[in-house]
């Protein structure tokens, strides 16, 4: 583990509130992400990793509260940001790409606009400059830079979340979350997508959090691996010990479901290298 | 549903509307102990105001007002919910039948209740009820009936088509049931939260629509109902003279029903769309951040 | 293009359906239809006179279907008859002199009850379960079950006859002859101010709950989630991301409304004494003048149907995946 980590989350506790009892989404929560390193979060829908993920962004609206905890970015805690130094800590340090390929575009918006207003807020860029730094990020992800005059209709699901893959460099951040960025994708599409967030990590040097309930998919993409369960963090492990060595018993019930995948080893090579 | 009912039984709205409601029903149920008078009786000189003989003043031809409010409550009451009902029933089978079926049935039934919402409502009312005559409050239950059920359809099928998805009817249509019983045991009973809105927001409508024929002239003359007291007063230039509580009093009974309905419809739109309702958990929440028990 | 086209050809289905409605009402009563339209004509008609208005409502020798052609051949040459208390005021005459003050009253009240309900709405949405949200969502729900009568009448009440700050009735001094002067013109706006102000709060209600309901649908949305993780400032993330969306259902949900526009409006002049169809109708059911209550059920369902249109075209402007389709 790295000295000095780029996250650290520290014992975060988050309840979402109900009329007489509370429902306890995050308990005790505390792991790291070095520089440049892919931290993968799994387990079943429900069991709190999306809420973990909000949390860094601090995109959580009642009734969800943060009971307890830290979330430390580069030393400083995103729990004391005020307004104003949270908007800019946004995005420029932390990016995202949301569960839902069709949806995390505005449908009303060209693509060029969902540059420049972020661009715009971030680094008072002009349209002009924005229009120039659109083209260079879908190069990126082989979007032709024209059509950034399009609708997001217009596009399909897995061109649209490698949009917003583009939108997430644009500010080049620190830590891209990724919060189950394939399920609403096909299997093609999926790997390709995968593939090219791999690339640019390596060539941008930006650490992941990526999320998912897929674990066969988190192994061969991550560093390490959290697995969660009903709020907890259960274990955590480099991939290999998660896949190789799983402690907890859950773990061990996550691979039984994974058949197939966990009878033929040889097919695991990691994407990351 | 008993989840259902604890909640509106918990919701400050429900509650407030329910009471409302519930005291207009009792006052004209309670009528005749209420009032000596005969609603439609000359029982005073023209025009007194408020006196502790006259309640509410007397109209222009000498007739208790107050007398004239309890009594005429039942009128907008029984239409209301008559028509109220009727409205439903109708959007309802038609919303079920249209969302269930399909095909050919669905367009047919998609294409009538589009038309008859973009026909104007009232100016449709305007033509029926004057050639019928001077309408009874039955009568105009029964057209506000006929007409005026198509936002209810719409909005029913629209839910009908998510619940036919479902497993449950999917698995009712395996087992070979008629398509009659899945509408009527496996759909319905589904759609019930929509047909609750409907039905509220429908006696809503039937009120002001029934108060509002009334007033415009197409009433029965004979008729005690609050538009009909709206109608008379106008038309005896009861402002004008400065008689206020002759048209005052319905118009507050109206606010107060209006009020009252509308709070239950509130209520029941929240219980059906739960990501309507804000309540207990937000203060809850609220409390808690003020005690610094958390943050976000 | 094509969706423009098809509403089109609909709404014509829409206007046939109404003016079939007027070709059959009489006939289905019991008693003699012509009776019944032209009974409160007494003697003032000449027979002449008699047979072209029978005509014009397909009132000839021959079988239901070629009095219904002969019907429709006058609605759409727009010939809706003359009035019977009137006479011999052609229908469309009288209606299309009060139409101008109705859709002014319209117009107006619309205009601003869409734009004041639509704010508060996004505003009681974004801040949703604070006093603000508690305050206008009760209170708006509680405005839209108010008869537009009632509040008019108390309106009337307080501000015309007690306070004496507005007139009492008529769009302007009767007193002054129409032009465009100074004098003339204030005098209109001192006399709609009244009729516009009751009719818009009884509207806004209306939009205002819509408004808030879709946005309150929307916010969970992830191109919403995803414009607040880019840092956008709130009233970017709240115009922008969440109004601009939820304002596609509401503008559609405005052609449903127009209805309730029409009716308000209608009794909102009777009570102000406006000379709008409303009032004008208010006499014709007084009169029992038949050609001038059905045409006003043609005129108005196509000044639906237009509003409608119109409401179509914004739709399709506010919504690229339609323009390009």
């Amino acid at each position: 583990m790295t000295v000095n980590p780029l996250l650290s989350v520290q014992n975060l506790t988050i309840d979402y509130i109900g009329a007489e009892t509370d429902f306890r989404a995050a308990d005790d929560v505390s792991f790291d992400i070095a520089p440049g390193e892919v931290f993968g979060l799994a387990g079943e829908s429900g069991c709190g990793k999306s809420t973990i993920a909000y949390a860094i962004n601090r995109l959580h609206k009642p009734p969800a509260l943060i009971r307890r905890g830290r979330i430390l970015f580069e030393g400083q805690d995103v729990l004391d940001l005020d307004d104003r130094a949270l908007r800019e800590f946004r995005w420029h340090k932390v990016a995202m790409v949301f569960q839902s390929a069709m949806n995390s575009l505005n449908p009303v918006l060209r693509v060029e606009a969902q540059f420049h207003d972020l661009l715009k807020r971030h680094r008072g860029y002009s349209k002009a400059q924005s229009r120039e730094r659109a083209a260079e990020m879908l190069r990126l992800v082989d979007i032709p830079p024209e059509r950034m005059r399009d609708y997001p209709h217009q596009f399909s699901g897995g061109m649209r979340q490698r949009i917003v893959i583009a939108i997430c460099m644009a500010l080049d951040p620190k830590l891209v979350v990724m919060d189950e960025p394939t399920t609403a994708l096909d299997v093609v599409v999926q790997r390709e997508i995968l593939q090219r967030i791999d690339e640019l990590r390596r060539s941008r040097g930006f650490s992941v959090l990526f999320i998912t309930h897929d674990l066969g998919l988190m192994v061969q993409f991550c560093d390490r691996i959290g697995i969660m369960l009903r709020g907890n963090l259960v274990e955590q492990g480099t991939s290999d010990q998660i896949y190789h060595r799983p402690q907890h018993d859950y773990t061990k019930q996550l691979w039984a479901s994974f058949p197939s995948l966990h009878g033929h080893p040889a097919r695991l090579e990691r994407a990351s290298g | 549903m008993g989840a259902v009912l604890k909640s509106f039984a918990q919701n400050r709205k429900a509650l407030t509307g329910l009471v409302i409601v519930a005291i207009i029903v009792a006052l004209a149920v309670a009528a005749p102990w209420l009032t000596e008078y005969d609603p439609t009786r000359r029982v005073g000189r023209p025009h007194q105001p408020p006196s502790w003989d006259h309640w509410l003043g007397t109209t222009r031809i000498g007739q208790d007002v107050f007398a004239r409010l309890l009594y005429g409550a039942r009128t907008s009451l029984a239409v209301g919910f008559g028509a109220g009902l009727l409205i439903t029933a109708v959007g309802t089978i038609l919303g079920i039948v249209a969302g269930y079926k399909g095909g050919r049935t669905d367009e047919v039934i998609s294409f009538f209740t589009n038309m008859v919402l973009v026909v104007p409502n009232l100016p449709l009312l305007l033509v029926l009820a004057a050639f019928i005559g001077q309408a009874s409050p039955w009568v105009i239950a029964l057209i506000l009936g006929v007409t005026s059920w198509a936002w209810g359809a719409r909005v029913t099928r629209a839910e009908t088509l998510s619940v036919k998805q479902k497993d449950f009817v999917k698995s009712a249509e395996m087992l070979g049931e008629p398509s009659w019983r899945i509408m009527l045991f496996e759909i319905f009973p589904n759609v019930i939260s929509i047909v609750g809105i409907n039905f509220v927001g429908s006696v809503i409508f039937a009120v002001i629509t029934e108060a509002t024929l009334e007033f415009l002239g197409l009433g029965d003359p004979k008729t005690v109902s609050w538009g009909m007291m709206l109608f008379n007063a106008q038309n005896a230039s009861a402002l004008q003279v400065g008689a206020w509580w002759d048209i005052l009093s319905p118009c507050f009974a109206l606010v107060a029903l209006g009020a009252g309905l509308s709070l239950l419809n509130f209520a029941v739109d929240e219980v059906a769309n739960p990501r309507l309702r804000t309540g207990n958990t937000l203060s809850r929440w609220s409390l808690l951040m003020r005690q610094g028990e958390g943050r976000l | 293009m094509s969706f423009l086209f098809r509403r089109l050809g609909f709404y014509l289905a829409a206007f046939l359906a109404a003016a079939t409605v007027n070709f059959f009402l009489p006939r289905l009563m019991p008693g003699d239809p012509i009776e019944i339209m032209f009974s409160s004509a007494g003697g003032d008609l000449s027979v002449e006179n008699l047979e072209a208005l029978k005509l014009t409502f397909g009132f000839v020798d021959g079988p239901l279907w070629q009095q219904y052609l002969t019907y429709l051949q006058s609605v759409f040459t727009g010939d809706l008859g003359r009035s019977i208390k009137y006479y011999p005021l052609p229908v469309t005459e009288l209606l299309g002199r009060a139409l101008i003050w109705t859709v002014g009253l319209m117009g107006t009240a619309t205009l601003i009850s869409f734009t004041l309900g639509t704010v508060l709405g996004i505003m009681a949405a974004w801040r949703r379960g604070s006093a603000f949200d508690v305050v206008f969502s009760v209170g708006a729900i509680m405005a839209t079950s108010m008869p537009a009568m009632v509040l008019s009448l108390m309106a009337l009440f307080f501000f015309g006859f007690e306070l004496n700050w507005f007139p009492t009735g008529y769009a302007a001094d009767p007193a002054l002859d129409p032009a465009f002067s100074w004098q003339y013109v204030s005098s209109v706006v001192r006399h709609g101010i009244l009729p516009v102000l009751t009719l818009s709060i009884v509207l806004t209600g209306g939009f205002l709950v819509t408004m808030r309901n879709n946005m309150i649908n929307l916010l969970g949305e992830d191109y919403i989630v995803m414009a607040r993780a880019k840092g956008l400032s709130n009233s970017r993330v709240m115009f922008w991301y969440a109004a601009r969306n939820a304002l596609l259902p509401t503008v559609s949900s405005l052609a449903i409304a127009m209805g309730t526009v029409l009716g308000g409006s209608l009794v909102t002049e009777v009570v102000f004494n406006y000379p709008g169809l409303g009032n004008t109708l208010y006499q014709a059911i007084l009169a029992r003048d038949y050609p001038v209550i059905q045409g006003q059920l043609l005129i108005m369902t196509l000044a639906m149907l237009t509003a409608n249109f119109i409401v179509d075209i914004s739709y399709v402007l506010l919504d690229p995946r339609l323009r390009s389709a």
